[in-house]
C-alpha cells in the first residue's frame, strides 16, 4: 500500500472528526432532550460550549494535571490518526489506552478527593472495556487474516454477519466509553454530576474544553470502529454507526447508573463471554 | 473572536447554592430544568462545580455558617462570571430580615449582577435573569472585575 | 580473546570476586573490587557477543575431570540442603532434600551408568547470549547498585559486625552461576548450576536473619527443590526414552518420547520462575535487601526459569504440551496481574507483576511461533531492564522515605523528584506501548490471535490481564506525580541514582531501538532455536504477515504528546488554585477543610484496591487451584498421549 490515500485520508479525518463529533454530541443533547420531552439545545451547542470554554480563564489546582490533559489530547491524535492511516488496530487501542492512563493520571495528580475516586473509577471502566476492544482486534484477525484496518477494506466479506456477538460486546465497550449510563461511573456526560465531575473536577475553562474535543475525537474513532464491521460498502457500515449511537442514548435515558462491581461483571460477562462464545462458534461452525 | 464571544451567551453553565434560604426558590430553579420551562434550551446547564460554572446563581439570605462557603464559591468560579441572586431573601434578606444569624443578602458578600424578585421567584422571572445576567456576561472581558451595580 | 577465555572470565570472574568479597568488610573496599570487575565482566559480555553473533554457536568442552568435579559438588549441595532441613526442623525441604539424595544416585549411576560425556557440554547460541548480556548488565549494575545500599541498609539495622561479606558473596556469585546455567548444554551441569542458584537465592533471602526471612528462605527453598527433583526426574526419563542428556539433541530429536521429560523441565523452569501455584516464595523473597530482589526478579534466578521452558520450546513444538505451555502462561499472567491490583506494598506490586510477565514469557514459549518466540526473547530483555531498575528505585525510596507502603509515596514527585521520574519512566516502560514490554505483549496477543482452536482461551487470558496490568500500575503511578511542595533535599548517592539512570535510559534507549535490537540479538536467537524470522524490518518497521507496529513514528508521536505537555506545565508559573472541596477548604494549607464543628480536616484520599475482588484472600486460593489443575493436566496430557 502507498501512504499517499492513507496520509489524505487521516488528515482529513484528523480536521474533520471534530465537526463530526461537536454535531454527534449535539445530536446526543438534543435527542436526549426529545426522549425526555424537552426541546432541547441547538445542534451547535456542544461548539457553544466549546467556544465558551476556550474564552474562560483557567484556574489550575496542579501542574501535573494540566501536562496530562494535553497528553490524553495528543496521544487520542496518535491513536485516531493510527487508525484513519489504517494501522495495527491493536496498535490503536494500545495508544488509546495509554490516552485514557493520562486522563486518569492527570485526575490522580490532582489529589482532590473527587477526582482522585473519578481517577480510580477510570482506571475500573479500563478495566472493563480493555479485554473487550482487544479481543474484538483479535476477531477482526480471525475473519480477516490481518490486525489493520487496512485489512478489513481488503476483505471481501463484510465483518457483521460473521461477528455479531463481537458487535455487541463493542457496543458495551463503546458504552463505557462514551461515559452513557449504566456505565458512567468515573464522571458523567451531560451535566449528570457523579462525585461532583469525577475525573474532569479540577479542570476549568480551556482544559475542560481540551477534554471535550478529545472526546469527539474518541466518539468519531469509535464510530469508525463499529462501521469497521459492514465496510462493503462503506456506507452501510456508517450507517450502521449511527444506529449503534442511538441504541446508546437509548440505553442512556431509560438505565440508571450501575455500580462498578456489576460494570465489571457486566462487561466482562457480556463482553467477554459473546466474543469468546462467536470465536467459539466461528472455528466450530467454518 | 466574535464566535467565542457569542459561545459565552449562548452556553451558561450554572452553579445552584442556597445560602439558607426555605428552599422555595431551589424548586423553582431545578423546576426551570424541567419539560415545561427547559432551560437547556438556551444551552444552560445546572452544573454542580465551581470551576465548570459561569453564572453563580444563590437563593437565600447567606448565614454566618456558610458566608466563606459563598465566597470561595465565588473565588473558584473562573472568570468572566455572573451572580444571580434570587428571590426576596437572597436580595435582602426578605423574611428573614434582621434574622441574628444571617447577613441580608447575598451581596454582603459578594458582588451581585442581577437581582431576581419573588418569594419564591418564579421560573420565568428566573428565565428573566438568567437572560439579563448574559448581558452581562458579554460585557465582562475575560479576567475582567469590573463588577456593575445589581439591576432588577 | 579467546572465546574459551571470554567463557570461564564469565563464569568464573564472579566466583573469584565473590571469594574476594568474603574478606573485605569495608565499603569504600568492596567498591574498588566490584567496579572494576563488574565492569570488565559487561566487556567480556559484550565480546563474547561480538564473537558468537556473527560467527555463530560456540561450542566448549572443559576437561572431563571438571564433570567428576560439578558431580561432587552437586552431593556436598545436597548434604548441605539435607543439613539445612535438619537444623531448620524443616520437614518439606528436609523430604525433598532426601527425595533428591535417593533420586540423584538413582539418575545418575543407575540410569546414566555413571558416566555419560556431552558433547558440548558448553552451546552458546545467540539465545545463551540474550541471557548473557542481561545477566552481566543488568546483574552488575545491580552490584554496584548494591555497594551503596547495603552500608545504608545495615546502617539502619545498626548491626555491631556487618555482613556485607556474606552478602556480596552470594549475590555475586550469582552473576558468574547464572551465566554458567545459560550456556549449559549438558543437562547435568544444568542442574549443578541449577542448584546453586537455589543456594544463593536461599542465602540471600534469609540474609537479615530474621524469623520472617529465615522462614521465606525455607520456602524458597522447598519450592525449588520440587524443581530439582522434577529436573532430576526428566534427565533420567530424558536419557532413558531418547538416549541423550543433551539440551539440543533433545530439542531437535523431534522425538514425542522426550516430550515427558521435556513437560518435567517445563514444570522445573515453573517452580523458578514462581508461577503460580508457587508463586509464594517470590512474594516472600521481599524480605531481604532490595538488591535482592532487584536481583532475582530481573536478571537472575526466576529468568532462568523462563530461560528453560523457553530454550525447550523447539522441542515440544506443534504439541498439546505447547497449548498447555501457553494456557497456563496466560492464566498465571492474568491471575497474578489481578492480584496486584489489590496489593498496597510496592515490592508486592512489582513482585506480582514479574509474575506476570514471567507467565506472559511461558505463553509466549507455549505459543511457539516466530513472533511469539520473538515476543519471548524480547520479554526477558526489557523487563530485566525495567523491573530491575524499578525495584532500585523503589529500594531507594523505601531507604529514605522509610516505608515500602503505595500509600506512603503519594505525591512522591514534590519530595524525591529524580527518582519519581526514573520510577515513573520505569513504569511507563513496562505498561505503554511504544516501550518494549508493551511491545512484547502486542507481539504475544497477535501471535496468540493468530493461531486457531483452543488459542482463544490463550488470547482471552491474555486479554484481560493486559487491562489488568494497566490498573495497577496507573494507580500507582499517578499518585506519586504531584504533592505539596516541601523544601527537601534529595540525597543522590552515586552510585544507587548512577545506576537507576543507566537502566531507565536503557529502557528507553532500547525501545526506541528495538528494531537493531530484533535483527541484532533477537533474530538471531530465533534462528538459533530453528525458527523463521518474526518480523519484516523494512524502514526500521517491525511487519508481520498479519500485523504492523513502526517504532520510532510511535516514539517521536508519544514523546511530543507526552514531553511537550510536561516541559510547559513546568513553565507554568501562576500561582495554584485550590481544589474543589465544597467550598469549605481552609485557608492555606492544601487538602484541608473545615469540618462540622468548625475543626479543621486534612482530606485524604487512599488508594483503591477492591480487595474484595482481588485481594489475595480471595484470588489466591482460586488461583493456586486452577493453576495447579493446569499443570495437572499438562503432566497428564503427556503422560496420557
Ligand atoms: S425568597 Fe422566599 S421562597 Fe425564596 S428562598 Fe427566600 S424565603 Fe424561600
Amino acid at each position: 500500500m502507498t501512504l499517499t490515500w492513507p496520509i489524505i485520508i487521516a488528515v482529513a479525518a484528523v480536521l474533520l472528526a471534530p465537526l463530526v463529533g461537536g454535531l454527534l454530541r449535539g445530536l446526543d443533547r438534543k435527542l436526549t432532550a426529545r426522549m425526555q420531552g424537552r426541546l432541547g439545545p441547538p445542534l451547535t451547542q456542544p461548539f457553544y460550549d466549546f467556544g465558551k470554554l476556550v474564552g474562560k480563564s483557567r484556574s489550575v489546582s496542579s501542574r501535573a494535571s494540566i501536562a496530562w490533559v494535553w497528553s490524553y489530547f495528543l496521544l487520542t491524535l496518535t491513536a485516531f490518526a493510527l487508525f484513519f492511516l489504517g494501522q495495527d488496530l491493536l496498535v490503536v487501542f494500545f495508544i488509546l489506552a495509554f490516552a485514557g492512563g493520562a486522563l486518569a493520571f492527570g485526575a490522580l495528580s490532582a489529589r482532590s478527593p473527587y477526582a482522585r475516586f473519578g481517577a480510580n473509577r477510570e482506571l475500573l471502566q479500563m478495566l472493563s472495556y480493555e479485554p473487550i476492544l482487544l479481543l474484538a482486534a483479535v476477531a477482526i484477525y480471525f475473519q480477516t487474516g490481518g490486525f489493520t484496518v487496512y485489512s478489513v477494506f481488503e476483505a471481501n466479506q463484510p465483518l457483521l454477519p460473521f461477528l455479531p456477538l463481537v458487535f455487541v460486546a463493542v457496543l458495551v465497550a463503546l458504552g463505557i466509553k462514551m461515559r452513557k449510563s449504566p456505565f458512567d461511573i468515573a464522571a458523567s456526560e451531560h451535566a449528570h454530576q457523579e462525585l461532583v465531575r469525577g475525573v474532569y473536577t479540577e479542570y476549568s475553562g480551556p482544559h475542560l474544553a481540551l477534554i471535550e474535543l478529545t472526546h469527539w475525537y474518541e466518539l468519531v474513532l469509535l464510530m469508525a470502529f463499529l462501521a469497521l464491521f459492514w465496510v462493503q460498502p462503506l456506507w452501510v457500515g456508517v450507517l450502521i454507526a449511527f444506529a449503534a449511537y442511538f441504541l446508546e442514548l437509548w440505553i442512556d435515558n431509560i438505565a440508571a447508573r450501575l455500580r462498578w462491581s456489576w460494570m465489571l461483571g457486566a462487561s466482562w460477562g457480556v463482553g467477554i463471554g459473546f466474543i469468546v462464545a462467536n470465536l467459539v462458534l466461528l472455528s466450530v461452525l467454518l | 473572536m466574535g464566535f467565542l464571544k457569542r459561545a459565552r451567551v449562548k452556553s451558561p453553565w450554572i452553579l445552584h447554592y442556597c445560602t439558607g434560604g426555605c428552599n422555595g426558590c431551589d424548586i423553582e430553579i431545578l423546576a426551570c430544568l424541567t419539560p415545561l420551562y427547559d432551560v437547556e434550551r438556551f444551552g444552560m446547564l445546572n452544573i454542580g462545580n465551581p470551576k465548570h460554572a459561569d453564572v453563580l446563581m444563590i437563593t437565600g439570605p447567606v448565614n454566618w455558617k456558610n458566608r466563606e462557603v459563598l465566597q470561595r464559591l465565588y473565588a473558584q468560579t473562573p472568570d468572566p462570571k455572573v451572580v444571580i441572586a434570587v428571590g426576596a431573601c437572597a436580595a435582602t434578606g426578605g423574611v428573614f430580615h434582621n434574622c441574628v444569624n444571617t447577613l441580608g443578602g447575598v451581596d454582603k458578600v459578594i458582588p451581585v449582577d442581577v437581582y431576581v424578585r419573588g418569594c419564591a421567584a418564579r421560573p420565568e422571572a428566573i428565565i428573566d435573569g438568567v437572560v439579563l445576567a448574559l448581558q452581562k456576561l458579554e460585557e465582562k472581558r475575560s479576567g475582567g472585575v469590573a463588577h456593575a451595580a445589581g439591576a432588577r | 580473546m579467546s572465546g574459551e577465555l571470554l567463557v570461564s572470565l564469565l563464569v568464573l570472574l564472579p566466583v573469584a570476586v565473590a571469594v574476594c568479597c568474603l574478606a573485605l568488610r569495608n565499603a569504600a573496599a568492596q567498591k574498588v573490587l566490584l567496579l572494576p570487575a563488574m565492569v570488565l565482566l559487561m566487556v567480556a559480555a559484550a565480546a563474547l557477543a561480538l564473537r558468537v553473533l556473527p560467527e555463530g554457536p560456540f561450542a566448549l568442552t572443559p576437561a572431563a575431570v571438571w564433570d567428576n568435579i560439578v558431580a561432587v559438588l552437586d552431593y556436598v549441595i545436597l548434604a548441605y540442603f539435607l543439613y539445612i532441613g535438619v537444623t531448620s526442623r524443616n520437614g518439606l525441604v528436609l523430604g525433598l532434600a532426601v527425595v533428591l539424595a535417593v533420586l540423584l544416585p538413582v539418575v545418575q549411576f543407575g540410569v546414566l551408568g555413571g558416566h555419560v560425556a556431552v558433547s558440548p557440554v558448553f552451546h552458546i547460541d545467540a539465545l545463551a547470549i540474550v541471557m548473557c548480556l542481561v545477566i552481566s548488565v543488568v546483574g552488575s549494575l545491580i552490584v554496584l547498585y548494591a555497594t551503596d545500599y547495603m552500608p545504608a541498609h545495615e546502617a539502619h539495622l545498626k548491626l555491631e559486625r556487618t555482613r556485607q561479606p556474606q552478602f556480596f558473596f552470594w549475590f555475586v556469585l550469582f552473576l558468574g552461576v547464572m551465566n554458567g546455567l545459560v550456556f549449559a548444554n549438558s543437562l547435568l551441569w544444568l542442574f549443578f548450576f541449577w542448584e546453586v542458584t537455589t543456594l544463593c537465592c536461599y542465602h540471600l533471602i534469609r540474609h537479615n536473619l530474621t524469623d520472617e526471612a529465615r522462614e521465606n528462605a525455607l520456602r524458597a527453598l522447598w519450592m525449588n527443590l520440587v524443581g530439582s527433583v522434577a529436573m532430576v526426574a526428566g534427565i533420567g526419563l530424558a536419557y532413558n526414552n531418547a538416549g541423550t542428556i543433551s539440551i539440543q539433541e533433545l530439542v531437535t530429536g523431534g522425538s514425542a518420547l522426550v516430550l515427558l521429560p521435556l513437560a518435567l523441565f517445563c514444570l522445573t523452569g515453573f517452580t523458578k520462575a514462581a508461577q503460580a501455584p508457587f508463586q509464594s516464595w517470590l512474594l516472600g523473597a521481599m524480605v531481604a535487601p532490595t538488591p535482592v530482589s532487584a536481583l532475582l526478579h530481573s536478571s537472575t534466578m526466576v529468568k532462568a526459569g523462563v530461560y528453560l521452558v523457553l530454550r525447550l520450546a523447539p522441542g515440544y513444538a506443534d504439541t498439546s504440551l505447547s497449548l498447555l505451555v501457553a494456557i497456563f502462561g496466560a492464566f498465571v499472567f492474568m491471575v497474578t496481574s489481578l492480584l496486584a491490583i489489590g496489593q498496597n506494598i510496592s515490592k508486592r506490586v512489582l513482585a506480582y507483576s514479574t509474575i506476570a510477565n514471567l507467565g506472559l514469557i511461558v505463553c509466549c514459549a507455549g505459543i511457539n511461533t516466530d513472533l511469539a518466540i520473538a515476543a519471548g526473547i524480547a520479554l526477558i530483555i526489557f523487563h530485566a531492564v525495567s523491573k530491575g531498575m524499578l525495584f532500585m528505585a523503589v529500594g531507594v525510596a523505601e531507604q529514605q522515605i522509610g516505608s515500602r507502603d503505595i500509600e506512603d509515596l503519594d505525591g512522591l514527585a514534590a519530595r524525591r523528584p529524580v527518582l519519581t521520574i526514573a520510577a515513573v519512566i520505569g513504569m511507563l516502560s513496562m505498561l505503554f506501548l511504544p516501550f518494549g514490554v508493551a511491545f512484547a505483549k502486542w507481539a504475544a496477543i497477535e501471535a496468540a490471535g493468530a493461531q486457531a482452536g483452543w488459542f482463544i482461551a490463550v488470547v482471552t487470558f491474555l486479554a484481560v490481564g493486559s487491562a489488568a496490568t494497566l490498573v495497577f500500575w496507573s494507580k500507582w503511578l499517578g499518585r506519586m506525580l504531584s504533592g505539596p511542595v516541601v523544601e527537601t533535599k534529595e540525597p543522590k548517592p552515586f552510585l544507587a541514582y548512577g545506576t537507576i539512570l543507566l537502566l531507565v535510559s536503557g529502557a528507553v534507549g532500547l525501545s526506541i531501538f528495538v528494531t537493531p535490537l530484533i535483527t541484532v540479538l533477537i533474530q538471531p536467537a530465533l534462528s538459533g532455536m530453528g525458527y523463521d524470522q518474526a518480523f519484516d524490518v523494512a524502514g526500521w518497521h517491525l511487519r508481520t504477515t498479519f500485523g504492523f507496529f513502526p517504532p520510532w513514528a510511535l516514539f517521536l508521536a508519544v514523546a511530543a504528546a507526552v514531553l511537550l505537555p510536561a516541559l510547559a506545565a513546568r513553565g507554568y508559573r501562576k500561582e495554584l488554585d485550590p481544589v474543589y472541596l465544597c467550598g469549605v477548604n481552609v485557608d492555606g494549607p492544601e487538602l484541608w477543610f473545615t469540618g462540622i464543628a468548625g475543626e479543621p480536616v486534612q482530606a485524604t484520599t487512599g488508594g483503591a484496591y477492591w480487595t474484595q475482588l482481588f485481594g489475595e484472600a480471595r484470588l489466591t486460593p482460586l488461583s493456586n487451584w486452577s493453576a495447579l489443575v493446569l499443570l495437572v493436566a499438562l503432566l497428564a496430557g503427556v503422560i496420557l498421549r
